[in-house]
């Protein structure tokens, strides 16, 4: 108290005069702050512009020197070029398959388990969380060796099936850790609601509370689609053949020993980016609010 | 009044009932068990003992004691990887806080247009990290990259230069790359701690004649001391685990230059198919991440306790 008084007291002094001529101008300030806000826009867009403007230049102009900012004429050959092999849709198609799989099995099984750690008390109800959320902290290096071993093991190795439960350890904990945390937010009073119309638990739960925290599983959900279709370090230390590349290993693939188009590569870019992008942007409410809060307030 | 039953009132008492928790848990800890714990403590093992492709076929792995570890310290790269993730790893975490928490400041004002740059700037964060890798790659370029025509134009360098080919630049270029990718989501956390802080204390303190820096010292930094220090754990962990910059950029070269722990312990699990050697730098790593991780989660109870 004594000190914000005492704080209080000399800002009233200095505030007499000197104050007005301290402070910058309102206009100004906001000057400021639009060149730091365009400052930090460019910053953050301008490799993605990069990206999509070499995807739509021509050949000779993407290897002149000096680079022009600009294109100087838009083609869409890279693209024509991408798509017309085959090679790319099998990359995308088995990208796709993995990333459903994946987020099918992780949404449905941390769903319940996210459930029951929110709202019932049973042995392990508080440290299984924990426990599931230093399941996403380990190191995947330390995981690799191991899994190549078992998956050398099943014979499973430049399969897309092996690289499912793969998949799953760095995505299942996180899960469950996240939904625990939406199923934590439902009111309890609806449930109760529920009971007393009669509904068994598990009425209440499948017919109440998962329609209710609806905005959470979808933020989960599209937290795995993201990560799966995104995954590199896996695909790329399992996967041995080219036809079951994934779009990320396929894109890598494309660099060269000596010479890379990186015209066709960066239109692969754009291609692999924009589902995510539209998912993104699409979804930004639910996901900002879900997995950013989800990882701070747990 | 009773609705007419249904197969899940056998949970609504007596054994159904106690066991109802543990069976809606039980398929995803089975799961973890078989994915996560498993495979740690399998990896952990082979740390002490002799994996090779050769032991491995032969099924026959003779247990070496600390003999990896030895190795591991013997090796002069281990010592340049060392150094290299302490480099990578203070000068990602400084990076992407101060730029962090600067963007999140910036972004907090309401003003006209702001969910415009909310969206651009969000911008890195959502762009896949293996595209993001390669497309910063392009822009390196030695010969025609637009990193070197811009540095060009601005003075600040006289001729193109090899960024990712240079042993004295190529892990400041890649440290670049990560700032610029990991640099949004911390300013996501930020932003979020920042919509908490109530405005009776921001308007209070301004009242009181606080602006600029003593407000952000004083003031705002106070508030969000906590999420600012999950923000810089959360960071930690995930630069320790980034493989995918390191890679496929420079592959840990030239010379060793940007190799850091874990494209170490890659490389000398599969490249060398020395698994034993592999499995004693990652388990390194795992005592350092879970030490990490212990305050992380101290952290969130703290918070939770606020």
């Amino acid at each position: 108290m004594s000190t914000s008084s005492v704080t209080r007291e000399t800002a009233r002094d200095r505030s007499a005069a000197p104050l007005k001529r301290r402070r910058t101008p309102k206009s100004v300030r906001l000057a400021l702050l639009y060149a730091g806000l365009w400052a930090a826009f460019i910053w953050c867009v301008f490799p993605f512009y990069w990206m999509i403007a070499t995807s739509l230049r021509a050949k000779e102009e993407i290897f002149a020197r000096p680079p022009s900012i600009v294109p100087h004429s838009i083609t869409l050959q890279n693209y024509v070029d991408l798509l017309v092999g085959a090679q790319f849709w099998r990359f995308a198609l088995n990208s796709l398959f993995l990333t459903i799989s994946v987020t099918v099995i992780s949404v449905l099984l941390s769903v319940t388990a996210g459930y029951a750690m929110a709202r019932h008390r049973f042995k392990g109800s508080v440290m299984l969380p924990l426990f599931m959320l230093y399941g996403q902290m380990f190191p995947p290096v330390l995981l690799l060796i191991p899994f190549y071993i078992q998956l050398k093991f099943l014979g499973w190795l430049d399969s897309l099936y092996g690289l499912i439960p793969v998949y799953l350890s760095y995505m299942l904990p996180l899960c469950v850790w996240l939904m625990r945390g939406f199923f934590a937010q439902v009111p309890h009073s609806l449930e109760d609601a529920a009971r007393l119309d009669g509904c068994t638990r598990w009425q209440a739960f499948w017919r109440v509370i998962l329609p209710m925290a609806r905005p959470g599983i979808v933020a989960v959900a599209t937290w795995v689609m993201i990560h799966t279709w995104n995954e590199f370090l896996y695909a790329s230390t399992f996967i041995l053949s080219e036809k079951n590349r994934t779009l990320p290993l396929g894109l890598s693939g494309l660099i060269g020993q000596y010479t890379t188009d990186w015209g066709m590569l960066m239109a692969g870019g754009v291609v692999t980016a924009a589902p995510i992008l539209l998912i993104f942007f699409f979804l930004q409410k639910h996901l900002v609010a879900g997995v950013g809060g989800g990882a701070v307030k747990g | 009044m009773r609705l007419k039953p249904h197969w899940s009132s056998i949970f609504e008492n007596g054994t159904g009932a106690r066991l109802y928790p543990y069976l809606m848990v039980m398929p995803a800890i089975l799961i973890a068990i078989g994915v996560v714990v498993y495979p740690v403590v399998s990896g952990i093992t082979s740390a002490f003992y002799d994996v090779t492709l050769r032991t491995l076929n032969s099924g026959d792995m003779p247990f070496v004691g600390m003999r990896n570890f030895e190795r591991v310290f013997a090796d002069p790269n281990f010592v340049r990887a060392s150094l290299n993730t302490v480099i990578w790893v203070v000068l990602n975490v400084v990076a992407q806080l101060g730029l962090g928490l600067a963007l999140a400041l910036l972004l907090h004002r309401i003003v006209p247009g702001i969910g415009f740059f909310r969206s651009g700037i969000l911008v890195p964060w959502v762009v896949p990290s293996v595209v993001a890798v390669l497309t910063w790659r392009w822009m390196y370029d030695p010969s025609v990259g637009i990193v070197n025509e811009m540095l060009v134009r601005l003075g600040v360098i006289n001729d193109y230069h090899p960024w990712l080919g240079d042993t004295a630049t190529a892990l400041y270029a890649v440290t670049v790359e990560s700032i610029w990718k990991g640099t949004p989501f911390v300013m996501l956390l930020l932003l979020a701690a920042l919509q908490l802080v109530p405005k009776s204390i921001l308007e209070a303190a301004s009242m009181d004649g606080a602006s600029g820096w003593r407000m952000l010292w004083h003031v705002i930094l106070p508030q969000i001391r906590v999420s600012f220090a999950i923000a810089a754990v959360l960071t930690f962990i995930l630069t320790v685990n980034n493989f995918n910059a390191i890679w496929l950029m420079t592959e840990g070269g030239p010379l060793s230059s940007s190799e850091i722990l874990f494209t170490l312990a890659y490389k000398y699990g599969f490249q060398r198919f020395d698994l034993g050697r592999a499995s004693a730098v990652a388990t390194m790593l795992f005592v350092g991440l879970v030490i990490a991780t212990t305050i992380y989660l101290k952290l969130i109870q703290a918070k939770e306790a606020d």
